[in-house]
This record gives structure tokens, sequence and C-alpha cells, in this order.
């Protein structure tokens, strides 16, 4: 090979080196501006996604009690409980509510499914949960003689014997079906035919010749075509009964059933004024629970609140960023000043994968994401840490930067992939909040690992190829920054031309 | 190197360290906030507060069993109240809703929380959980990462040691949250498991760079002693190492060419968190102290513990069997 064309090769090179990092550099700028715009812009698309301890809004959490449901339906009736919620929801116009269903994990001994409803903005909690509470739930019951015997049963023996031990001592009794009896409770039983099988509910009004008061408003119940059979069947087999309908709980009607209902409808009659016809019917229509559901736990954070926590956590972030870069410049001089932007860098895609996720920001993941600065130069350190050694043992710094970044890999895939693992299993196991902690600490392992071994090595292969001996400002920027110590490592002593 | 020179003073500050913290929680014991116990956390601010027993008057009108009022500062700077309760009903709350907000200046309710007795419990176990699962998961790694790293001591000895120095890690910022709790009425809740969690990450990260070093260096200083043996006609190959040089010499050289490292990645991790701790709000306050302190911890393990432990087991290892 002839010296020309070492030297055209060399140029080749060195073209390629530029042409890379200048690709990388704007390409972080091209994302820089993309995420600036989309987290400022008023009509963006992906703007950033605040959860609530930092936008302010409600959090409700209510257990379905699924005790009395087959456990293969379990998971179909919380999708109908969920689009029945999310309808009410939307009903009180909140931006963007969440409405979602979270089974218990195997690790918990309560095994009901819950939902969990989350309400930007929404700080009047009472407002919110009276609100979803509205929601009535329908069942239709059989009036059986039988129980109303033993309810009668159990009272008499409840007073008598509470009047006896001044009621330290309880009574319990069961249905012919197992079920518990409760003093004072009505003597229906279930028939299994409740809300969810409910189409729509209509207010309609009494015609003249309906042996009702005329004009008196009514309630038309349509069943979907599964109620309407279970329907027909309840009325064919319990012709001459009263056939209960209650409304949470509370028995409203109970008309007794002149013949087999076929048609899938029923007409609900309670001597209602007209505008409690018209509420219930519209409750009706906009969803009966399928199943019914208890409030667990609540959380509210006033808006006020959110936007302070938030800018404190900015705050916290810039500040944490701009000490680490100073460190680093001042410890490792012009490598530093790339393993700062390698930070930026990291910074910014970290915010893209936030849009674009997207990812709920809380504090807790903020506080994450500041954490995570700090570490994110990890893997810069250690590869510098590496390079130094060998550059001062002579090696030129373009081949000491290669064999630093090939000798530290080891410890930065050991190191990354144990903590990778950790933020899986916290995704697996954790609630919603851990959940999202665990998301940006995950991210943090990835993007991190990129800029270190991508965006670090790239701009690294841009510095003018020195030795130390050369005594230039180059070499000296590149030299050891405040870290130098005489007492270097020995080790290999006989690669170093300088050794004494 | 210093680290394994000194290596029983070291360890003896840890062994001391451990047990006081031990003890701490012990006596002390954790303060269970109501993210595990279950209730409800009302805060109230004001820009004129009334003063703590008209609030208590209020709230004992309301709730029958035990509660607590502490003064506060919310994140606004606002003058505020932390009313702990058991958990309420709705009716209940709306009361005491009612009744902070009228008296004072500008009474708001800044906060609410309420959390049933049951999400508390499985809070709590899938805490449990999720900390032992990373545990375990990191030992089979270490384990598996070191494995052939033969003389003198076990890949499964890295993977113990790491797991030891883990729980030191996670015993220091534990204890000062008992003190915490105890002094300053500070409560565990869900951001503390978070920041122990973190703690684990790091700490085992930190601990790992120090023994790939050991790793590689033994690598370099050792010779390979091939033994081929013949068994019913299957050909076996036994490799022995001889080290070179003594095994703590080593391990020495390998915390000495990691200390500068260990030491930059503390500093940039405490730079951003003393950031967090002073600047970050009062939500996160205690989050980074936590992580402080386990950072801080976490360095010390990585550099006086981890290492000196290997060599003082590969020096007891030795002993015994040149006894046999």
């Amino acid at each position: 090979m002839s010296n020309k064309q070492e030297q055209e090769s060399e140029q080749a090179k060195s073209f390629l080196r530029w042409f890379r990092g200048l690709v990388l550099v704007g390409l972080v700028l091209w994302l820089g501006t993309v995420v600036y715009q989309n987290g400022t812009a008023p009509d963006s698309t992906k703007p950033f996604k605040l959860g609530l301890d930092l936008a302010g809004g409600s959090h409700l959490v209510y257990v379905a009690d699924t005790s009395n449901v087959d456990s293969a339906e379990v998971s179909e009736l919380m999708n109908v409980l969920r689009d029945v919620i999310e309808r009410r929801v939307n009903i009180f116009g909140v931006s963007e509510p969440i409405v979602q269903v979270e089974s218990s994990s195997f690790a918990s001994e309560n095994q009901n499914p819950r939902l969990v409803v989350e309400l930007p903005g929404v700080t009047d909690v009472s407002e919110a949960v009276a609100e979803i509470g509205r929601t009535p739930l329908l069942e239709f019951k059989l009036y059986d003689e039988g129980l109303v015997d033993q309810i009668d049963a159990l009272e008499n023996l409840s007073t008598s014997l509470g009047t006896a031990s001044s009621g330290k001592a309880t009574i319990s009794m069961r249905d012919s079906e197992g079920g518990l009896l409760e003093r004072g409770q009505l003597p229906f039983k279930d028939t299994g035919l409740t809300g969810r099988y409910l189409e729509t509910a209509s207010l309609e009004f009494a015609g003249t010749n309906s042996g009702r008061l005329s004009n008196e408003p009514l309630v038309n119940v349509r069943f979907t075509s599964e109620g309407a059979d279970l329907f027909a069947t309840i009325t064919r087999e319990n012709v001459g009964t009263q056939l209960g309908i209650f409304l949470d709980g509370e028995l409203i009607s109970a008309p007794v059933i002149n013949e087999a209902i076929v048609g899938g409808t029923a007409i609900i009659s309670g001597g209602f004024a007209l505008e409690e016809a018209r509420a219930l019917a519209q409750n009706l229509s906009f969803g009966a629970l399928p199943v019914p559901i208890e409030l667990q736990s609540t959380q509210t954070i006033g808006a006020s609140l959110g936007a302070e926590v938030l800018e404190h956590g900015m705050e916290a972030g810039v500040l944490g960023l701009s000490l680490v870069l100073i460190f680093m410049l001042l410890w490792y001089r012009l490598p530093g000043l790339i393993a700062g932007i390698a930070l930026l860098s990291y910074i910014t895609m970290m915010l893209a994968l936030f849009q674009l996720i997207p990812v709920t920001l809380t504090a807790a993941g903020l506080a994450g994401f500041v954490l995570s600065l700090g570490m994110a130069v990890d893997a810069n350190v250690l590869v510098f840490e590496r390079m130094k050694e060998e550059y001062r043992s002579g090696v030129s710094s373009r081949e000491a930067a290669a064999s630093g970044f090939k000798r530290a890999w080891n410890a930065i895939r050991d190191g990354n992939i144990t903590s990778l693992l950790s933020a899986i299993i916290l995704f697996w196991f954790g609630t919603s909040m851990v959940k999202g902690f665990a998301l940006v600490f995950g991210l943090g392992i990835v993007v991190s690992m990129f800029s270190a071994l991508v965006i670090t090595r790239t701009l690294l292969m841009l510095i003018p190829d020195v030795k130390i001996d050369q005594g230039t400002l180059t070499a000296k920027l590149l030299g050891s920054g405040l870290g130098q110590r005489q007492n270097l490592p020995q080790k290999r002593e006989n690669s170093n031309p300088n050794s004494t | 190197m210093f680290a394994i020179t000194y290596r029983k003073i070291f360890l003896r500050i840890a062994a001391i360290v451990m047990l006081s913290s031990v003890l701490i929680l012990a006596t002390l014991g954790l303060n269970l906030g109501i993210d595990f116990t279950g209730g409800s956390l009302t805060e109230v601010s004001y820009t004129e507060a009334p003063t703590k027993k008209t609030v208590e008057g209020i709230v004992t009108g309301i709730v029958s069993d035990g509660f607590s009022v502490r003064e506060s500062i919310d994140d606004a700077g606002k003058e505020a109240f932390l009313i702990r309760t058991s958990d309420l009903n709705d009716e209940q709350r709306q009361e005491l809703t009612e009744g902070v907000t009228s008296i004072g200046q500008d009474g708001e309710l800044t906060r609410f929380t309420s959390i049933g007795p049951v999400i508390g419990q499985e809070l709590k176990d899938k805490a449990g959980w999720a900390i032992f699962g990373v545990v375990s998961i990191i030992v089979l790694y270490v384990a598996f990462a070191f494995a052939g790293i033969g003389t003198p001591v076990s890949s499964w000895t890295y993977g113990g040691i790491t797991i030891l120095v883990l729980i030191h890690d996670v015993l220091v910022p534990t204890a000062l949250m008992s003190l915490l709790g105890y002094f300053l009425g500070v409560e565990v809740d869900v951001l503390f498991v978070m920041a122990l969690l973190a703690v684990l990450g790091y700490s085992v990260n930190d601990t790992i760079v120090v023994f790939d070093r050991v790793r590689e260096n033994l690598k370099m200083n050792r010779t390979e002693h091939k033994k081929k043996s013949e068994e019913v006609g299957v050909v076996k190959e036994e490799v022995t190492y001889t080290l070179t040089k003594p095994y703590e010499e080593i391990v020495g050289s390998a915390v000495q060419e990691t200390l500068a490292r260990s030491i930059n990645t503390s500093i940039t991790t405490i730079i951003t968190l003393t950031a967090l701790f002073f600047v970050g709000g009062s939500v996160t306050q205690t989050f980074a102290l936590i992580l402080l302190a386990g950072v801080l911890a976490g360095t010390y393990s990585s550099i006086c513990i981890a290492s000196p432990l290997v060599v003082t087991y590969a020096k007891y290892k030795a002993s015994k069997e040149s006894k046999k």
C-alpha cells in the first residue's frame, strides 16, 4: 500500500467519523426540538402526561364483589363494569379520565378484582364518589313463601335471645341455598337476573286501559337476548308469584307474574314522580352495575399542590444536572464535556420516550428520573477511568478510548443487567405507583447504556489522536483531570515507555 | 491497598453498623404509614392557620377513635395541618372537610388519602415479594456471570457476598427511617419501599464493578494447568489454576483500580440526591434522604466490605484446608 493511498483511506475514515458524530448530534438536537414543541404547544398530540399527584385530581379504588359470580365470567363482567363506570365518568365531563380494571396479584390473599378510577382535576372527591355511586344496582328477585317463616323465626329467636343475654350471643340462619339470612330481610330470593342483562331503559307513560293510573310515569326495561331468555324462564316457572324489583337493595315494586313474558321487556312501576322515573331510566340505561362495588381507597391532591411538586422536581433536576455537568467537566476535561453531551442526549431521549409511550409522570417517577441523572454517567465514568489508565501508559488517545470501551464492557453489562432485572421484577409485582417508578428506572438503564456506548463512543473518536507525552493542548485536555495521582497502577509496565 | 490491609478494622466497623442498625430497628421499629396500615390522611392549608387545638377540637367531634394532628408546611409554603385518622366513610369525610376548611383564613383541602386495610396488607405483601424476587435474581445472576472464576473461591461466594453487602446497604437506610419515625414522626410509605429498591439496584451495580475487576485481574495473574486422564476410554480434562500473585494482592489492586470510579459515581449520584433533598419539595424529601444514606452505605460497602470479605473468606478457607 502506497503512502498516498494510506493517507486517502485515513482521510475517508476521518470523514466517516465526523459524519457519524454530526448525524448523531443532529438527530439528538432534532429530537430535542420535537420534545420541546410537544411539551409546550397547547394543542400538542403528545404532551407530557402528568400523574394525579402532579396535576391534581382524585384517585379512587373500588372493590368489586364477585363472590356470587362464576369465576370464568369475572373478567368479562369487570370489563362490562369498566365500560359502565367509564360512561358515568364521561357524563360529568372530566378530561381524560382513566378507568381500569386491576386484578390482584397472586401474592395477595384477596382475590376480588378492583376498579381504579382516576379523575384529573376533580378535587371534590365527595362529589365524584356520589356521581359514580349513583349508578343503581338493579336486581329481580322472587317472593319465597319458605323464607317468610324462616325470617320470622329468626326475628323471634333474635329478639328473645337479645333480651335474655343482653345481645352478647348471635344467631345465624341459612336459607335453602345456603345464603346467610339477615334480620329484617325481605322474603325474596335471587334469580340471577340483574342489571348486567339490561340493554336499555326508557321512560313511558301508562295507557288509559292498563289498569294503572293513566299517564303514570313508568320505566320500560329491555333485556339483552340472554336476559330475555332468563326472564322468560323465570316468569314461566313462577306464574302467580310476586317478582320483586330491587334497586340498590331496596324493593321498589313487586308485581305478580300473570303469565310467561317472552318479549324481553319489563315494566317497572313504583308510583314514580315524573322526574324520578326519568332519572331512573337514564341511570339504568347508562349502566346498571353488573356486580356490586365498594369504595376501598381514595386519594385527592389539590391542583396547586401538584403544580408545586412538579416545579420543585424540575428545579431539583436542573440543579442536579448542572452540578453533575460541572463535576464531570472539572474531573475529566474534554471527555467530561463529551459525557455532558451524552447526558443531555440521555435526557432528551428519555423525555421523548415519556411523550411517545406515554409514561405517566408522578412525583415518584420524577424523583427516579432525577436519581438516574446521577447514575446515568456511571457507564461513562467506568469507560473514562479505564481509558485514562491506558492513556497514561502511553497508548494513543483513540486506542485508549477503544480499549477503554472494550475493557469496561463486562462491568457495564453485568451491572446494568442486574439493575434491569430488578426493574422488571418491580414492574411485575408493583402496584400502579411502583410500576411508574420501575418503568422510568428500566428505561433509564437502557437509554443510559445507549448514550454511553453509542454517543460517548462516537464523539470520543472525534478527538484528534494524541499521546500523553506530546504535551499539546489537546493532550493536556485529555489528560488526567483533577484526579492526577502519582501512584498510578503499575500493572501494564511493559507497555509503558515512560515507566521508570 | 488500604481496604485490604486494614480489612479487619473495616469489617468490624461494618459489623458494628449492621448490629446497631438491627438494634435500632428491633427497639424502635418502623412507623408504618397509612399506605400499609390503612386509614385516612387529610392535609388542609391556610393563609392564616388556626391553632392546633381548634383543629383537634373539630376532629374529635367527627372521629371517635385515635387520631393525630401535626403542624406542617405544604409545598406552596403555606401553613398546614396533617390529620391522620382511621379509614373515614363518606359522611365523616364530608364533615371533616367542611369542618377544617371553615376555620382559619382561606382553608383549603390540599390532599386527602384514604386507604382501606386490605390494600395496605396487600401492599406489604407485594413489597416483601418484590424485594425477595430482586435479591434472588441477583444472587443467581452473579453466580452465573462469575462462573468459572475458580481459584480460590467459587462464584457462589461472590454471589453470597453481594447479598451480604446488599443487606448492609438496605439495613442502614432502614435504621435511619426507624430513627426518623421515632424522633420526627416520619412514616414509612410506598416511596420508602421504592427508595430501598433503588438502593438495591445501586448497591449491586457498585459491588459488581469491583468484582468484575477482581475477575479480570485473576485471569491476568494465573497460570493454567491441564491434566488429562483417561477413564474407561473417555478422556477427561481437568483444568486447575495457580495464581502468580497472592490473592489478596490481586483483590487489592482491583479495589484500587476501581476506587476512582466508585467515588466518582457516588459523587454524581450524591449531587443529584442532595439537589432533590434541598429543592425537590417535601413529597420526595424523605425519599432523597433515604437514598443518600443508601448510596453512602453502598459506596462504603463496595470498597470496604465486599472485597475485604472475599479475602477474609479465602484465607479462612485456605487455613481450613491446610489443617486437613
